[in-house]
C-alpha cells in the first residue's frame, strides 16, 4: 500500500488517524462513524447497529466490509467497536502504519524509573569513596532510558497526526472518540446518537493501570479507552484483549 | 364508537429504526407489535411518541382467533394492556389460526372459509372483544393456500363477520395482492364484498417474487402493483389511515421516507 502525502504531510484516513490517536478501538470506532455519515449503518435508541439495506453502495475498505458484514444482524454498539478492534483487518492497518513508519514497537514506562535513576546517583557518590562503583552508574542510567519508555506512535507519526483535525464528524470520531467533546459539543450529538448509546463504550481511561503487561510492550484496547500516549506509556484495556496486530498499538495521546 | 378518527399516513414501529421513526417528516400514527411490548416498560422511543401526540396502535399476531381451540385470555389481557398503556383508540389481529393442537405455525394461517369455521372466528372475537378495553379491527392474511370446500368468498367471509361481530376491518392491499397473485383472488371483488364503512386502516407492505410465488416478506419494496391496489381502495373509500409495514432488511431513511411520500401521494390522490 503506498503512503499517500500532501503538501503537509503524510495523509492519514480517518481510521489511520484514529489508531493513531488512540488504538484499534478508536480505529474502529471512526470506521463505524464513516459507516453511519454514509448511510451504511444506523443506530437505534438501545444501541443495536444494522447494516442498511440497499444496492449498489459496497464498503470501500476491508475493514468497513468486515463491519457492515456483522451488522447484517443487529449488533450492539460497543460490541461491533469491539470486535472490529480485535479483527484481522484492524491488524492489517496496524501493520500498514507500521510498515510506514507511524508505529513502532512502544516500551512500558516503568514506576521503577525513578528507584533507578536514584540508584545511579548513589553510585556516582560511592563511585568518589570507592571508583570501582562508578561502573555501575552507566549500567543504571541505560536502564532508566529503557524503563523510561517509548510511545508507540513515531515522531512522523506525530507529525502526520498534526495536521489531523476535526473538520467533519468522522474525523471528530477519530480525533476524540464517541465519547469526545469537540468545540464544547459531544461527538455523539454530531451523529444524533443519545448518550444512553454513546456511554455504551468506556471512557477514556483518566489514569492509566500501573499494571505491567506480560510482553512489556503490549498496550490492547478494543475500547478507545486505550490510554496508550506519548505522555503515558501506561496501558489500559476494558476489553483485556491484546492488540491484533502483534506487540503493540497506536496512542498518540489524542485528548477528548 | 361511531367512526375511526383520521390517523393519515404511518410505519410500522420497530426497534431496528426507532430513530428512524422518531425523526421521520409526515409519520402520522405508528403501530406497535403488542407481543414485543411489556407493561411498565415501554421502549423510550414509543414513549416519546406519545409524548409528540403521536397515535400508537398496537397489533397482535398471536390471538389466533380462527382456532378451533377457544382463544388465550391471557394473551387477550395482554393486548388491552398495551391499549391502555399506549392510549389506543383500537387494537387489532389478523383473521387467522397460528396454533393447534399445541402447535405453533410460526405463520399467519388462513382460516378454512367454511360456516363452521366462520362460527368458531366469531365465538373467539366476540369473546376477545368483551375482555378488550377498545374496539378490536381484524386484517385479512396472505395466503399460500386455499383450504378445500370454501363456501364464501375472502370478501363475503370479512363481510359475515363484520356483520356478527361489528368489528372493523384492517385491509392490508399487499396481502390482497400477494393473494391475487398466489392463488388468483380478485382484489376488486374483495373491496367489492367488504363493508368499507367498517375499514379502521390500511396496511401497505413490499414483497418479491420468488419462482411462481409471490412472497409478502416486508423486507422489500413496495411494489408499484400494491400501489395500485391501494390506489382501487382509495377510489372506494377514504381510509382513516395507511400504513406502512417493514419487518427487515431496513433501507434507507430516505428510502423509507419516499415510500410514505408514494403512499400519501396515493390517498392524496382521491381527496382532491
Amino acid at each position: 500500500m503506498e503512503t499517500p502525502t500532501t503538501a503537509q504531510g503524510t495523509w492519514l484516513s480517518a481510521e489511520e488517524a484514529g489508531f493513531l490517536t488512540a488504538g484499534p478501538g478508536r480505529a474502529a470506532e471512526a470506521v463505524l462513524a464513516r459507516l453511519i455519515d454514509t448511510g451504511l449503518v444506523r443506530v437505534s435508541r438501545d444501541g443495536l447497529v444494522t447494516a442498511v439495506h440497499q444496492t449498489g453502495h459496497e464498503a470501500t475498505t476491508s475493514i468497513e466490509a468486515r463491519m457492515l458484514g456483522h451488522a447484517r444482524t443487529a449488533v450492539r454498539f460497543d460490541t461491533i467497536v469491539q470486535s472490529t478492534a480485535n479483527s484481522t483487518e484492524v491488524a492489517d492497518l496496524y501493520r500498514h502504519l507500521f510498515s510506514r513508519g507511524l508505529l513502532q514497537v512502544p516500551r512500558r514506562r516503568s514506576e521503577a524509573r525513578w528507584f533507578t535513576l536514584a540508584v545511579a546517583g548513589v553510585l556516582t557518590v560511592a563511585g568518589f569513596v570507592a571508583p570501582p562503583f562508578f561502573a555501575g552508574v552507566p549500567i543504571a542510567l541505560c536502564l532508566f532510558v529503557l524503563q523510561y519508555g517509548r510511545s508507540p506512535v513515531t515522531k512522523a507519526g506525530k507529525a502526520a497526526l498534526k495536521h489531523v483535525t476535526a473538520h467533519d464528524r468522522v474525523h471528530a470520531v477519530a480525533l476524540h472518540g464517541f465519547t469526545g467533546k469537540v468545540a464544547r459539543q459531544h461527538v455523539g450529538e454530531l451523529f444524533e446518537l443519545p448518550q444512553s448509546v454513546v456511554k455504551m463504550i468506556p471512557p477514556r481511561s483518566r489514569k492509566p493501570r500501573k499494571r505491567s503487561t506480560a510482553d512489556g510492550g503490549g498496550c490492547g484496547s478494543a475500547s478507545s479507552s486505550s490510554s496508550c500516549g506519548t505522555t503515558s506509556s501506561g496501558c489500559s484495556s476494558s476489553s483485556g484483549s491484546s492488540c491484533s496486530g502483534g506487540s503493540s498499538c497506536g496512542g498518540g495521546g489524542g485528548g477528548d | 364508537m361511531a367512526g375511526i378518527k383520521d390517523l393519515g399516513v404511518g410505519i410500522g414501529w420497530r426497534s431496528e429504526i426507532d430513530l428512524t421513526v422518531e425523526r421521520l417528516p409526515g409519520v402520522d400514527f405508528v403501530e406497535v407489535v403488542a407481543e414485543n411490548l411489556h407493561i411498565g416498560h415501554l421502549p423510550e422511543s414509543v414513549t416519546l411518541l406519545l409524548e409528540r401526540g403521536v397515535p400508537v396502535l398496537p397489533h397482535a399476531v398471536s390471538l389466533s382467533l380462527g382456532s378451533a381451540d377457544q382463544v388465550d385470555l391471557h394473551r387477550v389481557e395482554h393486548l388491552g394492556a398495551v391499549a391502555e398503556a399506549v392510549g389506543a383508540p383500537m387494537v387489532s389481529d389478523h383473521v387467522c389460526f397460528v396454533r393447534a393442537g399445541g402447535l405453533d405455525s410460526g405463520h399467519l394461517m388462513p382460516v378454512p372459509r367454511t360456516r363452521d369455521a366462520l362460527d368458531v372466528l366469531v365465538a373467539n372475537v366476540k369473546l376477545a372483544q368483551r375482555n378488550l378495553p377498545v374496539p378490536l379491527a381484524l386484517e385479512n392474511v396472505a395466503a399460500l393456500l386455499e383450504w378445500p370446500d370454501g363456501e364464501l368468498s375472502e370478501g363475503q367471509f370479512l363481510a359475515e363477520l363484520v356483520e356478527r361481530t361489528d368489528c372493523w376491518l384492517l385491509v392490508d392491499v399487499a396481502n390482497l395482492y400477494a393473494n391475487a397473485r398466489n392463488i388468483g383472488t380478485d382484489p376488486e371483488r374483495f373491496l367489492d364484498e367488504i363493508p368499507l364503512e367498517r375499514l379502521a386502516y390500511v396496511h401497505v407492505a413490499g414483497g418479491e417474487q420468488n419462482g411462481d410465488i409471490y412472497h409478502d416478506t416486508h423486507a422489500h419494496a413496495v411494489l408499484p402493483e400494491v400501489l395500485e391496489v391501494l390506489d382501487e381502495l382509495c377510489s372506494r373509500v377514504a381510509p382513516p389511515g395507511v400504513l406502512l409495514e417493514r419487518d427487515d432488511n431496513y433501507p434507507s431513511d430516505t428510502e423509507i421516507a419516499g415510500e410514505l411520500a408514494a403512499i400519501r401521494a396515493v390517498v392524496n390522490k382521491h381527496r382532491g
